[in-house]
Order: C-alpha cells, then sequence, then structure tokens
C-alpha cells in the first residue's frame, strides 16, 4: 500500500467517524463542529483524488462559511443541550428508519459491485491542473454558472425576507 | 488515470457517508442536526462525483460538486433563515412540535 | 528520499513556523516603544537596555500564571479554541515563499513551506478556520462578553474576507496563477526601466483594500471590535487567562505578520528587487532580508495605525466592508481584466 492510500484511509476513517458523532451528539454546536472535522477529512479526500481545487472551496465554503452560518444561528439562539422529551421513543419508526438505511446501503453496494471499475479514460492532462477545470467551467458550462449565481441572489433575498421583522427595523 | 485507491472504496466511502447522513435526516428530531446530515449527504454526492471524475479522468464530476457546493451555500442561508423565523413564532426548532401550517 | 532530503524539507516547513513566534517577542517591544513614541512618552524603559527585556519577562509571567477556567465553561472547546488560533496563524505562512531559490551542493531547496498550485486559496482557507478560535472562545466560556465578542467578531471577519479574497482576485488575475511563487516572479523587473513591475503600481487600489481588509481580519484598531474594551470587556478572550490568552495574543501578532508577508507577495514584489539577481549563499540571504524588510515596515504600518486611529463603530465597520470594499474591490477586478486584455502592462 502506498502512502498516499494510507493517508486515504485514515481521512475515510476521520471522515466516518466524526460523521457517526455529528449524528449521536445531542448537542447541536458540538455536531456541527464535529462535521467541520469530518468535511476537513472529506477535503483530504480530494485531495488524493486530484481534486485539490474542490478541496480548498470545501474548506473555505464548508467549514469557512457555511458551518460558521451554523454556529453562528446556534449560538443567537442559545440552543444547547436538549434532553429528550419524556414519552417521545418511537420504537416503530426507529426499527422501519434502519431496515430502511441498511437495505439502501446494500442496494447501493450492490450496484456499485455490479457496475464494476469503469474502463479508465486515457487522458494525458492530469485533473489537477486549475486553469483547465475552470476553463471548461467558463466555456460549456458557463450558462448553469450564470444559473447558479442568479440562484445565490434569489437566495440572498429569500433569507432576507424571512428574518427580517418590521419592529427592529 | 488510476488514483491512490480504487474507485470501489471510494464508492463504498461515499456510501456510508451517505447512509450515516441518511440516518440522521430520518432519526433525529432537531432540525440543525437533520439540516446538518442533508450536507452530509450532499457531500457523499460530491466524493462519488469526483471519484468518478478521477476514473474517467474527466474534470466535469470536478465541475459538477463546483455547482453542488454553490446550491449549498443557497440552500444553507434560507434553511437557517427559515430556522430563524420558526424560532421566533415557536421558541423550538424540534420538528415534531411544528405541526401547524396556518399560525 | 535520503534522511538529508527529508531534514532539509523539515527545516523548510518547521523554520518559519519556530521563528514567527520568535519575532513575536522583539514585536511587541516595538509596538510598545511605538506607542511612547506616538503618543510622545517613553514607554517601557524599565527592564534592560531600553526595555528590551521587557517582552521576554512578561512572556514568563504568562507561562508562570496559574489558568483559571471558568466552572461554567465547556472545558473541552474552551482548551481547544487557543490551539486553533495559533495554528491558523502559523499555517498559513506555509506557502508564503520568503527567499530566493537556495542552491547548496548541488541541491535546490525552494525557501517556500509547500508550493502549493493553489497557495492563495490555500490562505483564505487557513484564515477561514481562524474564526473557529474566536467563535469556540466565546460560546465555550459561556459568558456574555465573551458570546457577544465571539458573534462580533465572525461577523467581521466573514465580511471582510470577502473584500480581502476579492481584491486578491485582481492580483490573480494578473498573474493568471494561484502559485504565490508565480505571483513573486510576474513582478520581478522594471516598467520603462525605472518602475519596479509590482502589483502595488496598476492595483494600488486592491493594496488599499487589502490591507484595509487585513486590518479587520486581524482584529487591530481600527476594527478590533470583538474587544472593544468599553462596551465588551475583552471581547472573546475575556474568561481566559495565563498562557491561553497568551495564545490569543501571540496568534494576533503572528497574524499580523503573515497578512504583511502576504501583502509583500501579492503586491510589493515579495523578495525581488529590480536590479537584484541573488546568487549562491548570499544572495538568497539578501533576498530573504529584502523580504523581511518590506514585511517590517508593513508591520510597522499596523503599529502605526493602532496609535493614530480611533475604533469604528459596530454598524460603520460593516457598512465600510459591505458597501465600500466590496464594490471597490468589484471594480479593481474589472479594472485589472482590463488592463490584463487590452494592455500589455502584465506579461
Amino acid at each position: 500500500m502506498t502512502g498516499s492510500a494510507m493517508v486515504f484511509y485514515a481521512a475515510a476513517v476521520l471522515t466516518v467517524v466524526f460523521a457517526a458523532v455529528m449524528v449521536v451528539h445531542r448537542n447541536p454546536v458540538k455536531s456541527t463542529l464535529a462535521l467541520v472535522v469530518s468535511f476537513f477529512g472529506l477535503a483530504i479526500c480530494y485531495v488524493l483524488l486530484s481534486a485539490p481545487l474542490i478541496a480548498v472551496l470545501q474548506v473555505i465554503v464548508y467549514a469557512g462559511a457555511i458551518l460558521v452560518l451554523f454556529l453562528f444561528v446556534l449560538m443567537l439562539l442559545n440552543l444547547r443541550e436538549e434532553p429528550a422529551p419524556p414519552g417521545s421513543s418511537r420504537p416503530i419508526q426507529t426499527v422501519l428508519s434502519g431496515v430502511a438505511i441498511v437495505s439502501f446501503a446494500g442496494l447501493m453496494l450492490g450496484l456499485i459491485r455490479a457496475s464494476g471499475d469503469p474502463a479508465a479514460g486515457a487522458d494525458p492532462q492530469p485533473l489537477t491542473d486549475i486553469a483547465r477545470v475552470s476553463r471548461l467551467l467558463f466555456s460549456d458550462y458557463l450558462l448553469p454558472f450564470e444559473a447558479v449565481s442568479v440562484l445565490l441572489l434569489a437566495a440572498l433575498v429569500g433569507a432576507f425576507v424571512l428574518v427580517y421583522s418590521e419592529k427592529r427595523a | 488515470m488510476s488514483g491512490p485507491v480504487p474507485l470501489l472504496h471510494v464508492l463504498i466511502l461515499s456510501v456510508a457517508l451517505f447512509a450515516i447522513g441518511l440516518t440522521g435526516a430520518l432519526l433525529r428530531r432537531n432540525a440543525i442536526h437533520i439540516f446538518l446530515s442533508i450536507e452530509l449527504m450532499m457531500n457523499a454526492a460530491n466524493l462519488a462525483l469526483i471519484g468518478y471524475a478521477l476514473s474517467w479522468g474527466t474534470p466535469e464530476g470536478q465541475i459538477v460538486v463546483f455547482f453542488v457546493i454553490a446550491i449549498a451555500a443557497a440552500e444553507a442561508s434560507v434553511g437557517l433563515a427559515i430556522f430563524v423565523a420558526l424560532f421566533r413564532h415557536t421558541k423550538t426548532i424540534d420538528v415534531n412540535q411544528v405541526n401547524l401550517l396556518k399560525w | 528520499m535520503s534522511l538529508l532530503d527529508f531534514g532539509i524539507i523539515a527545516a523548510r516547513v518547521l523554520l518559519p513556523a519556530l521563528i514567527l513566534p520568535g519575532i513575536v517577542i522583539p514585536l511587541v517591544w516595538v509596538e510598545r516603544r511605538g506607542a511612547g513614541l506616538i503618543q510622545d512618552r517613553p514607554g517601557p524603559n524599565r527592564v534592560g537596555p531600553m526595555g528590551l527585556l521587557q517582552s521576554p519577562v512578561d512572556v514568563l509571567k504568562l507561562f508562570m500564571k496559574e489558568p483559571v477556567m471558568p466552572a461554567a465553561a465547556d472545558s473541552f472547546l474552551y482548551t481547544l479554541a487557543p490551539a486553533i488560533a495559533v495554528f491558523a496563524a502559523l499555517a498559513t505562512f506555509a506557502v508564503i515563499p520568503y527567499g530566493a531559490t537556495l542552491e547548496v551542493g548541488g541541491r535546490t531547496i525552494p525557501l517556500i513551506g509547500a508550493d502549493l498550485n493553489i497557495g492563495i486559496l490555500y490562505i483564505f482557507a487557513m484564515t477561514s478556520l481562524s474564526v473557529y478560535a474566536i467563535v469556540l472562545a466565546g460560546w465555550s466560556a459561556n459568558n456574555k462578553y465573551s458570546l457577544m465578542g465571539g458573534i462580533r467578531s465572525s461577523a467581521q471577519i466573514i465580511s471582510y474576507e470577502l473584500a480581502m479574497t476579492t481584491a486578491a482576485a485582481g492580483v490573480i488575475l494578473a498573474a493568471s496563477s494561484f502559485r504565490l511563487n508565480d505571483v513573486v516572479a510576474m513582478q520581478e523587473g522594471t516598467w520603462l526601466s525605472f518602475v519596479p513591475r509590482w502589483n502595488v503600481f496598476p492595483q494600488f487600489l486592491g493594496f488599499l483594500i487589502f490591507f484595509v481588509a487585513a486590518f479587520a481580519e486581524t482584529n487591530r484598531i481600527p476594527f478590533d471590535l470583538p474587544e472593544a474594551e468599553s462596551e465588551l470587556v475583552a471581547g472573546y478572550h475575556t474568561e481566559y487567562s495565563a498562557m491561553r490568552f497568551g495564545s490569543y495574543f501571540l496568534a494576533e501578532y503572528v497574524n499580523i505578520m503573515v497578512a504583511s508577508a502576504l501583502a509583500v507577495t501579492l503586491y510589493l514584489g515579495g523578495w525581488t528587487l529590480p536590479g537584484f539577481h541573488p546568487q549562491g549563499i548570499l544572495g538568497t540571504l539578501i533576498s530573504i532580508a529584502i523580504f523581511a524588510g518590506k514585511t517590517a515596515f508593513l508591520v510597522w504600518v499596523f503599529v502605526w495605525v493602532r496609535w493614530t486611529l480611533p475604533r469604528f463603530r459596530y454598524d460603520q465597520l460593516m457598512s465600510l466592508g459591505w458597501k465600500v470594499l466590496l464594490p471597490l474591490a468589484l471594480v479593481n477586478i474589472f479594472l485589472q481584466a482590463a488592463l490584463a486584455l487590452g494592455t500589455g502592462v502584465y506579461r
């Protein structure tokens, strides 16, 4: 096993463990932080899968903006640990969701196994070349790019309308 | 081009993360946890896309991930705005307590 | 890879990380004496010649004090937060080239921690991590002043990072590379044989925005709102004492140096100087000295501004960032695109 493979598996374990921590932790702030660590592990995986640009964007956008926004809201709302409300355990739903999740994962793994490794495309240029990715983004994918910027503007306006209160203005 | 690990292992990691995210989204009742779980599921999909991009030697997969990240940002801003508005009305973000369509 | 190669890489990466905190000690002395100079008073002058030993003694004091943790604090995050602050500050320097390539005994040693092809983006990723140090400090201490300071500060850093990144995009556009070595290389030589090819000349607007945003990013006066002592006691580090407080202090000064070094690399030609072609070990040493000199000048500007300007109000800070700096940074991008396409300013 090569060094980068070992790093990949280590990062994969880190990612999965902290993702699990995120799901089970009762404290929303710590859950968010666990997801930050998990996304860091993913960023390491992206670097090893020759997508350094995406890895850095992952850290800047997810860790640096989206999850900070989460923490921000949690702090403003002052949400701390929430005890489970009494009489709210739902064994049937829990078992059913468990079955659904396990069967979903099994189905996906089966499909992946059945499809096998795709034939590697003969491509001389490495994917780590940022100029190559960017050139494609600003030529063939220009329309989606512009559409996303309009979407971001719409989200901005929408978020403002939702939280704007006339009392404070 | 081939990466440091077989594509299969990347996809297994992706499925594992997606399943964890699905578990959180289905079983947790705190809106924040559900939202974080959805983010995790999107990232699982991103990982699969990047794995395939490397395996096929084309940058298209990375470009789709770029768009997914941008859309996740838009989604997070609107989603959190909804939580803030919800919290102002009901003083809770437990999705089970939010069962009224009209106030 | 032989042991020697490994040692060279380790030295390349670790030396700056060890030297930067070391420089903080004299830097604090410079700041306090500079304050004295500007305010027409002596400043610290009792310990050692010209008060030079004041800072080492202060550091010793910080180490020997008892760290006190509030009973209601979240002990894990409370301890983790200062560590993140120092880590994020030191990790940023890894991609900044601090001297000409050294050639010794048939080996070429680039004087840069890691020559990433996404260098500038890496720096912004690391700066965005420093937000966590502040947010977590504010939240984990369970104190309302800490929390207010933490929230203010994270909002400020996110807002100004936008302006900073957009301003730096002008440089990326001109260099057509994220690699900081390429950015330095494009600034070698002169225009019309007397103006250095530094980005600061065609991109003065961008430099100004970048530098102003750097003040906000490092939480320095006039943008030190997070720790505005008249309103928030000491902001996010209200509940920190001893060396945990010292970590924030250290991180602040390291951040100042890194921000100055980055501004030098992006806009002031890095370690280059017109007409200077480094050769041999001496040339490399001179190039490091040039880099250090330029950085020291900008660090002095940080000190100078701190003791000259009053503090902004919070709403003024936000409207400056969003309504002035960000639009100007966008204008700068258009300007640079026009320069790059329409004229031969950039190679």
